[in-house]
């Protein structure tokens, strides 16, 4: 009884706000598919309006729920971006391995990122469709800009020598290209696919390992939160939860 | 989707104020086909939020183009007395001189532009208000962060702690009581004085719980005039239970009709999500914060969204041409979109007519160097740190008794609208032009002033602005323009957002979505985590 209440406490849990920025057709709501639902569609039909998923990432200390963002589509409107990215604490910045001007049009999100969302927003930058490359399976991935291995450096050599040569590889944008430019920016640098799985979920598990911890929240409507504060300033103790009367509130409005 | 106009739209909705962004995520939520568009560069219109550097950016825009709810926008920024010898503009520089010149205080400095998120409509929400019930009623709560409106404040200039630095700001004002326990603890008032002042509240509550069985009590009087005609309630106690009310004229202009339910509104909403406070804020920068996140449901919902998009002109009613979307719509982009409806606010649709004229007020935003804490004390056991305060400023105080009040709302840091040891004054008064500039100006200073020397105001903003108030009396509609458009009343200038605006959104959505549906389902909605895997 007592041990298995104490193996199932709870972690502490904190909401991360995900914006998914990225040029149309490189892939971005499938790879959120993939990592909320494990699943790929061929030819995906684009995304209508925007899309909002969550799903949880279980860290060794602490669970992290991702509220993803997808403006979907919309930005040739460029109305919905600046919304999504704002006091977002995330944002996956998606091109097309095989499509240079992707990685353009990627670049000019990490620039407004950089010019207009919060200061503490960890960008990662994501490389999709990368099993229509050759070297589809053992992909680059680099955890964290700053403490890149030695290792990976060597095989992203040979990796960019065999694809520039090897008939048949669709690949255009070169991994050492890409990588250089996400070490410059500082962003958090993968290339996956969502069609094969490989590299998904070690994007979501980078980015919430890199949340620093003072920018995390305890989950929105949590319960508990916004009772206790006697201490210091604390906003993140102070917020009061909505959701405390939901039934009772939700039951008396609105109804008139 | 490669243009705007490629399909004919159920409903366009021009721009993006909190009640077009409550309507767009109600219709888009009821399958319609939502364009919405804005023709500002940013959400939220009359309600937005700026950084510092587009406040200045709306400040030119307005001055130069009008045609706005906005007038006579005017910028002032502290400059340190060792930058120049005209030290604070706008003010009298006896304080800049009050420091040693010559010490760099690192406080005393405006942070990055994008620290700030200043609020033109900073108006706060009671926890019983229909627009909470909607937030949580359609989930769009779970993305937003509330925070707590803690204590009311009355200016008394002769307070007899004036001396006593510990108590910072507050040794120029008095707490209002806003319970019992409160009334009990006051020191300040007489035991005969609680005596009355219990009588009322005891009333009060009493109509509240015994469901308003005195409707039919007379409230045509003035409020004043009420409290000690009816409760004996001493004069010194009038200017408190009015801020309860949140009434923006004078004492004498106020009528009971119009305070008593406010008074109530205001006592029976605290303790409904916690102890100690009855109001909540939104983080990073109120209103607008609310309508952006209801513009993205709406966008899950399917409805499509265009900034810097504006109606240039419409065309309604020619029925023969096309019936099922009667309306033809110019957009600024050069774009032509085809509409069965269109809802805007007569800003939006570029209206030149005005219906009634709208009230104005004077406003002003001011980024202080100090987090002004003992104006946010925990007053109850339990109760969370508020983020923001209401002071008033009776008439008298700083003007004459005839004057009407002067409201100032502060947010410390923590509403995320400004940096740590820093605090946003917004500041209200219901009387427009340089007259009321001078007010709130004055307002501002003895604030800042009873700080204390550290205290500096490093930046503000004034304005008229040009909306409703509740206390107006009449309340909002829709209004018909042609038989397919419809045009919004103009933004609230209340300080609480009243109910009025979720029913107008009401009264919009059921005449679009008819008898299709239950209009007891008006923004209910089921949890939208999609795909969420636990």
């Amino acid at each position: 009884m007592s041990d298995s209440a104490g193996a199932n406490a709870p972690k502490p849990s904190s909401s991360v706000k995900l914006v998914l920025l990225g040029e149309a057709a490189v892939g971005k709501s499938s790879l959120v598919l993939r990592f909320v639902n494990n699943d790929f569609q061929e030819n995906k039909e684009p995304t209508i309006g925007a899309a909002f998923l969550t799903q949880k990432c279980t860290l060794p200390t602490r669970t992290i729920k991702f509220e993803i963002w997808d403006t979907a589509g919309q930005e040739r409107f460029a109305s919905l971006a600046p919304m999504y990215y704002r006091n977002a604490q995330a944002a996956l910045v998606v091109y097309d391995v095989t499509k240079p001007s992707s990685l353009t049009k990627a670049k000019h999100w990490v620039a407004e990122l950089q010019r207009q969302a919060s200061p503490g927003i960890v960008i990662a930058l994501v490389g999709n469709k990368l099993d229509l490359t050759n070297d589809g399976g053992d992909a680059f991935a680099a955890p964290e800009p700053e403490n890149e291995s030695v290792g990976a450096e060597g095989d992203e050599a040979t990796d960019e020598a065999a694809e520039d040569t090897t008939p048949g590889d669709a690949r255009k944008v070169s991994t050492r290209e890409a990588n250089s430019y996400a070490e410059e920016e500082s962003l958090l640098f993968f290339e996956t696919s969502a069609k094969t799985g490989t590299n998904v979920v070690d994007v979501f598990t980078a980015i919430a390992n890199a949340i620093p911890e003072s920018s995390l929240k305890t989950g929105r409507g949590a319960a508990g939160a916004g009772q206790t504060a006697l201490g210091g300033r604390s906003g993140e103790d102070s917020r009061v939860n909505l959701g405390e009367r939901n039934a009772a509130t939700a039951k008396e409005g609105c109804a008139c | 989707m490669e243009t705007l106009s490629e399909t004919p739209w159920d409903v366009i909705i021009a721009g993006t104020g909190l009640a077009q962004s409550l309507l767009a995520l109600a219709l888009s939520r009821s399958g319609k086909k939502v364009l919405h568009l804005d023709r500002n560069p940013y959400y939220g219109g009359s309600e937005a939020a700026f950084s510092l550097d587009e406040a200045q950016e709306w400040m030119d825009g307005v001055n130069q183009r009008g045609q706005s709810p906005f007038e006579d926008v005017k910028i002032f920024t502290y400059q340190h007395p060792q930058d120049s010898p005209q030290s604070t503009p706008s003010q009298d520089g006896s304080e800049s001189s009050a420091r040693p010149a010559g010490t760099p205080d690192i406080r005393a400095n405006l942070a990055a532009s994008r620290a700030y998120t200043l609020s033109l409509s900073p108006y706060f929400l009671y926890t019983r208000s229909r627009l909470i019930s909607t937030l949580i009623s359609s989930k769009v709560y779970r993305q937003l962060e509330f925070m707590a409106v803690g204590s009311w404040w009355i200016h008394s200039p002769e307070n007899p702690n004036v001396e006593d630095c510990d108590l910072g700001a507050t040794r120029a004002f008095h707490r209002v009581p806003g319970n019992r326990e409160d009334i009990f603890a006051d020191t300040h008032i007489s035991m005969k004085s609680k005596r009355t002042l219990m009588r009322f509240l005891r009333h009060i509550s009493k109509s509240e719980d015994e469901g308003d069985v005195e409707t039919d009590e007379d409230l045509s009087m003035p409020f004043g005039e009420y409290l000690s005609s009816k409760f004996s309630v001493p004069q010194n106690l009038h200017a408190p239970l009015l801020s309860l009310s949140l009434s923006q004229l004078s004492q004498q202009s106020t009528s009971a009709t119009y305070a008593v339910p406010r008074v109530k509104r205001h006592l029976s909403s605290i303790g409904t999500f916690g102890p100690g406070f009855g109001g909540v804020v939104s983080k990073y920068g109120s209103a607008s914060e609310i309508l952006q996140v209801a513009c993205r449901a709406s966008a899950v919902g399917g409805g499509v969204y265009a900034l810097d998009t504006g109606i240039q002109s419409l065309a309604d009613g020619d029925v023969t041409a096309d019936a099922e979307y009667p309306v033809e719509v110019q957009l600024s982009s050069g774009e032509s979109v085809r509409s069965k409806v269109v809802f805007g606010s007569t800003w939006d649709l570029s209206e030149k007519e005005q219906l009634s004229p709208p009230t104005k007020v004077a406003r002003s935003i001011s980024v202080v160097s100090s987090s002004l804490a003992s104006l946010f004390p925990i007053t109850v056991e339990g109760a969370p740190m508020a983020a923001s305060t209401v002071l008033m400023f009776p008439g008298d105080t700083l003007s004459s008794p005839q004057s009407p009040p002067v409201y100032l709302q502060v947010h410390s840091s923590d509403t995320g609208d400004c940096p740590r040891e820093q605090s946003i004054i917004y500041g209200s008064v219901s009387l427009p032009g340089p007259e009321g500039h001078t007010l709130l100006e004055c307002a501002v200073d003895r604030l800042v002033r009873a700080e204390g020397p550290q205290a500096i105001v490093l930046w503000s903003m004034r304005y008229d602005q040009l909306g409703r108030l509740s206390n107006d009396g009449t309340p909002p509609t829709l209004h018909t323009h042609s038989p397919h458009v419809f045009s919004f009343p103009p933004s609230s200038l209340d300080l609480a957002l009243e109910d009025d605006t979720v029913d107008t959104v009401k009264e919009a959505w059921t005449r679009i979505v008819g008898v299709e549906v239950d209009h007891d389902d008006f923004m209910i909605f089921d949890d939208r985590d999609g795909a969420s895997a636990e």
